[in-house]
Parts: C-alpha cells; structure tokens; sequence
C-alpha cells in the first residue's frame, strides 16, 4: 500500500510539473531603423510562469544576461521601466566577452544556461566584438504579465568598420535567473517577439572605396591618358535642370584619375545616390584638334539631310547623343536640331572667324564636357529627352562599389575625343534614317578613325630652299571633298609668311593661324559634296627663318590629318 | 734656268687653279667624337635625351635626296624633313621646340623611304 501511495504522489508531482507554463524572457526592438545612424531602441519584457492550474507564479529575483554586438551597436542609454520604489536595480557591463552557452541544452532555455553558466568557468570567453550587460532586478512586488523591465538604445554602427556583411547576429539573451521570494527557480524560455533580433536592409554608412572608372577615345586611342581626367562628386541633391551643379553647392569629393582612367574615391556613403561631373584638362593641346572637318562634314550633311529630333522623320547620324554634340549652336532652349547655323560655326571657327555668337565647341581651353553613365550614355527617354542619356547618377551599395562612366566634348561629333556608345538604345534605327539620296555620313565604316585608312598618298615635308623654310603637303588622294592638316610650327625659329592653296576653284579653304602657339590649321571643304580637292601639292606653308638654319628637322610638326570622302568615308592617312 | 723656269710655271700653274681643287680640305666635315660613324653609312644624334635641339650626324653613302623622319610611340609621322646631302659625315640638327615631351623615333631614309639609320631621342623641353 505504501508503494502504492508513493507512486500515486510521484505521478500526482510529476502531473504538476508538466502542467506548469516557464516564464517568458521576451525582447524585441521598439521602433524600426533603416539607416546607419539610426537609433534602435530594444524592450525586454517578462511574461510570468502558470502553474499546472494556470495561475501565475511570481517572482523576486529577475536577472538575465545578455549581449550585444558592439561593432555593429552603439550603447547609448538604459531605462528601468518598473516603478516600484522597493525595487533594488543593478546594471553591469563587461566589454569584451561572448557568452559560450551550453551546447547539450537549447540555447533558449534560459533557467538551464543559467545553471550551466553557474557552474562552468569557461561560459565567457574573451570576444573583442562582444559586449555583455546584466540585468539584476529584484523586489517584493512581483512583476505584472508583460511587464517591461528595460528598454536599451544603440546606435546602429556602420558595418564597413567591421567585419561584418550584415546586421543579423546583434544581440541576444543569454541567461536567465528567474527566483521566487522562497528562493526557488523558475523555469524561463523564449518569448514569442522578435526573439532573435536581427536587422535588414540597413542602408548608409561609410562606402569605403569607391572606384570611379573613366572611358574616353583620348585614353583609348592613346592621345593622352587617364591623369588628362579629374572628378568632383556631388550629393545628387545638389544636381540641378541639366545637370548643372545648384548655386553654392560644393563637391563630397574630388580628384585625379589615374593614367588607366581609374580613381578610387572615399568618403562616400552607402545607399545614397551621388552624382560626378568628370573633366578633361582643356589645357591640354589635343583640345584644339577635337572639332575637325570630319565633324563639319558630319554636321553639314545632318543640316541637308534635315535631320531632327529623334522622333522625327530623318537623320544622318547614327547615334542619337550625336544630337545633341553637334547642336554646337542654341538659337533657343536646346531643341535637338541641327541646322546650318551650327555647321557654319564649325566652318567659321576652322576658318579662325570669331563668331559674336556663343557656341558649344571645344577647343583648347574651353573645353565643353558632356558624359554619362556608360551603361546609358546616349540614350533618349520616351519623351526624346538626351538628357536621360548623359545621366551620370551613381549609387554605391554593399554590392555595387564599382561605376564607369564616359566621356563626351560637344562639337566632337565624330567622338574622335570622346566616347562612342555602344549600349543597347544608342543606335537609331535605320527606319529613322535619311535614305540614300541624301549624303549620309556614316560612322560605321570611319569611326574613331580606324575603319578606313588611306595609304602613302599623302607627304608633308619640310625642307630649306633658297633661304626660307617650305613646308609642302604632296597629296593623290582623289575624291577627297574636305581635308584638314593640324600643323604646329617652332616660332622661336620660324616666322608663318605664306599660305598658298591649291585645291581647285569651288573649294572653301580655310587656315587659322594661333600665331601665340605656332599653329596653323588649315584645311578645304565643299559643303556640297561635289568638289574634290586637287591632287599634287594642294597646300604649302612658307617660313622665313629667324635663326641661321642647316637644316629642317623637327621645325614642323602636324597632329591632325585627315580627310572625308564625298560618300562619307573618314580618311585615316598613313605616311610612310 | 730651265728648272728654274719650270719650277715657276708650275707655280703660276697652280695659282690659277679653282679654290675648291686645291682646298678639298673645305669639304671635309669635322666630326666631333661623339658623332662619328664607323660605318659607311648612318645616324647618330648627340644625346639622347634633348631640349630645344641636338646635333645629329647622317653619314650618307651618296650624294643626293634623303628624309629625315620624326616618328611618334606609334610610328606615326610627326615631322619629316627632304633635304640633299653630301657622301660621307653631315652634321646637322634636329630641333624639338614644337615637339611635346615624349619618346621618338629618328629615322634617316633615302628618298624611296629604305631606311639608312635610326635612332632614339626624348624629348625633354
């Protein structure tokens, strides 16, 4: 009978403990962060223990661990939350420590990792990321269901000082020590919240290195190198109508690339979109051979062929942004048509006639830069906006740290200087195009000056004879209606006297002499492709020397030569 | 007598003679050490690296028409000089004031473009 007794009282116990309910550790963040910087504000709520009847078990003692991690977490404040002016309340902080829980226990049973930390003298070992606080309230009122003990704030830290990629491991509880007034333990688990605690989509904080890559025909081609480029980096909120930086606004960033066109920028932040207008040095002396007879003749046959907006009917040009490089010329708000107002001013400009108008044409220390984003340099919206296209928005995230962009001078229409497209949506279609009837310059076979190649045709030389300096320009190239010749001369040496053309009757000759830098151009053109320039020795320059001379070499130097066919061919001359 | 007289013909002979037979030693170029040329025919400059101007030799196996070529990093044409010029050492120049800074090519050819000699500058201005 005994033994009967006993193991009804065994079982009658053992009802009772299985019908008990662990309290409830509970904590869960208080607002939403999004952002680095950011305050995150964390509750720890206690929600009491049933017994086998249901009725709550009260508590005295309420002590808890928890840690946090502080390169991601920035303490900043702890509040009581509970009222009571019986209550004795202890907060402790230790650095540098992570809790190790006991592994045959489940992480969330907090009486049980309580116990093990009790016992174990290796629960906390040292983690320089780690922070641990300790929770210690105690009192004879009991806590009410729910109750708040404390809530916390953090700010949130950036994680690029980190070695962290993410914010989903910040902070968690790593014990409890839940006592009734007669000393006895009370079962804690988990709460039912936003139990571990983790953050995403945390945008902003440092970007750390930024690489800012700059793509341009004068690297490409070897006419000068990346160092020729800077940049200044805008908060995109400081970017205006046309891309134009807002008055009394100043560059987050600024800088040289370097020779291979790249630059590695700091200081920037995640998430937020930025905005980089980039320079080319317009000191430099390519910038006088970028708006050549190539992009006259270019603008002269879009000016016949009545090219217009993209939209339109016809165009000769092959590229949309060529629009908007070749309207050299604004006689109102940029309205996308190329007439022979801007075709004249690129002829008056190689002629050396200064133009009362103001023009968009790039020479050597007025440089008009243009450019975009490489993936949408050269674009139109629905709308036919180029504008779209010359967008050079960037936004650095964790996983994009890397933009290119591109490079454009307006007048540079045949991109000789510039970048030229080739995305998807920078092409116009060939339905767009003007028929065969009107003279199309195409850039398809000619572009950038490497489809088409002349050989051996041409010689330029100088040479002494009978005391002056003659520099003769022997060309064969027939059917040749528009030509030009950069050429740069020592003045400390020599004296420009003479300029004698030879081309044939109809041609429009030009020479513009920069007397202040030793350079003449000088070239012809047809404007209607009919006349071709004379074979022989259409152009010769005559010096007068100021030194006594042996001999020529190296006097005369040319930059610039090149030649458009009447059907569109570019020439690329190559002299032996 | 007679040697005498012959001795005085002979004299009268050579004073009426063209400057340029008798003085071939004008045509014969003086060509400092560090121009000289070993072999028949060729270029030479007098350092490598130039401001302004340099000194070059071209040691020609004729007399005749050549060219004088300033070729870029790229072997483009960037200047060229025809000139005529004697067999043998001509001391000449190459001015670079127009030149950017930058490494060239000095090619001396003949009129047909067969080169004779070649050589390196750097242009330092």
């Amino acid at each position: 009978m005994k033994k009967i007794l006993l193991l009804f009282v065994s079982v009658l116990c053992t009802l009772n403990v299985f019908g008990q309910t662990d309290a409830k550790l509970d904590y869960s963040s208080v607002n939403s962060v999004t952002k680095v910087g950011d305050t995150l504000e964390v509750k720890f709520n206690y929600f009491k223990a049933k017994d086998a009847n249901g009725a709550d078990i009260d508590a005295s003692l309420y002590q808890f661990d928890f840690q946090y991690n502080n390169k991601l977490l920035n303490k900043i404040s702890s509040t009581w939350q509970p009222t009571s002016t019986s209550a004795q309340k202890a907060i402790n902080s230790w650095n540098g420590y992570k809790f190790n829980p006991d592994s045959n226990k489940d992480v969330d049973d907090y009486d049980g990792q309580y116990t093990y930390w009790l016992g174990s003298d290796s629960s906390y070992p040292t983690n320089s990321d780690w922070s641990v606080e300790r929770i210690t309230y105690q009192d004879v009122t009991a806590l009410g269901d729910g109750s708040e003990i404390i809530k916390y704030k953090f700010i949130i830290k950036d994680k690029a000082n980190s070695n962290y990629s993410n914010y989903s491991s910040i902070l968690n509880a790593n014990w409890v020590n839940l006592k009734k007034s007669d000393n006895t333990q009370i079962g804690v688990t988990k709460g039912t919240s936003n139990f571990n605690l983790s953050l995403s989509n945390i945008e902003g904080g440092d970007a750390g290195n930024v690489t800012l890559t700059i793509l341009s025909n004068i690297i490409d081609d070897n006419i000068g190198d990346g160092t020729h480029f800077t940049y200044n980096v805008y908060n995109k909120s400081d970017i205006g109508a046309g891309n134009q930086v807002n008055e009394g606004a100043s560059a987050v960033a600024t800088g040289t690339y370097d020779a291979s066109g790249q630059a590695v920028v700091t200081g920037l932040e995640n998430d937020k979109e930025y905005f980089v207008w980039n320079y080319a040095d317009q000191s430099k002396d390519y910038m006088d051979n970028v708006v050549t007879v190539s992009d006259l003749a270019l603008v002269f046959a879009e000016a016949i062929g009545g090219g217009n907006s993209p939209n339109g009917s016809t165009t000769t040009f092959d590229y949309y942004i060529q629009t908007f490089i070749a309207n050299i010329f604004h006689d109102e708000a940029f309205d996308g048509k190329i007439d022979f107002q801007d075709s004249y001013e690129i002829l008056a400009y190689l002629q050396g006639v200064s133009s009362d108008n103001t023009t968009y044409i790039t020479y050597k220390g007025r440089a008009i830069q243009s450019g975009g984003n490489e993936s949408t340099f050269g674009t139109i919206d629905e709308n036919g906006s180029y504008f779209a296209g010359i967008d050079a928005t960037f936004k650095p995230t964790d996983s994009n740290k890397s933009f290119n962009f591109v490079h454009a001078l307006m007048g540079d229409v045949n991109f000789s200087h510039s970048w030229e497209p080739d995305t998807e949506g920078t092409a116009i279609p060939t339905s767009q195009q003007a028929n065969a009837s009107v003279a199309r310059m195409s850039m398809a076979a000619g572009s950038k000056f490497s489809g088409t190649a002349e050989e051996a045709n041409l010689d330029l030389t100088s040479e002494l004879k009978d005391g002056l300096v003659e520099f003769t320009i022997g060309s064969q190239v027939e059917e040749m209606i528009g030509a030009q010749f950069n050429i740069i001369y020592d003045r400390t040496r020599l004296v420009l006297d003479n300029v004698i053309f030879d081309t044939g009757n109809t041609m429009t000759n030009f020479s513009n002499h920069i007397e202040e830098d030793g350079k003449i151009n000088i070239g012809s053109f047809d404007q209607n492709f009919e006349a071709t320039v004379k074979t022989g020795t259409p152009y010769k320059l005559i010096f007068t020397p100021i030194v006594q001379l042996q001999n020529t070499s190296g006097l005369i130097t040319f930059k610039v030569n090149e030649g458009v066919k009447a059907d569109g061919t570019q020439i690329n001359f190559i002299m032996e | 007598m007679k040697k005498v007289l012959l001795l005085l013909s002979v004299f009268l002979l050579v004073g009426c003679m063209d400057d340029d037979i008798i003085s071939p030693i004008d045509d014969i170029v003086e060509v400092p050490e560090s121009l000289q040329i070993e072999d028949v025919q060729g270029l030479k400059v007098e350092s490598t690296i130039v401001s302004d101007e340099v000194r070059m030799n071209i040691k020609l196996p004729y007399t005749g028409t050549y060219r004088v070529k300033i070729r870029d990093i790229s072997k483009n044409l960037v200047s060229q000089e025809k000139l005529d010029a004697n067999e043998g050492d001509n001391i000449l120049k190459v001015y670079v004031s127009s030149l950017e800074n930058n490494g060239y090519t000095l090619e001396l050819t003949d009129d047909n473009h067969d080169i004779i000699g070649i050589a390196s500058i750097v242009v330092n201005n």
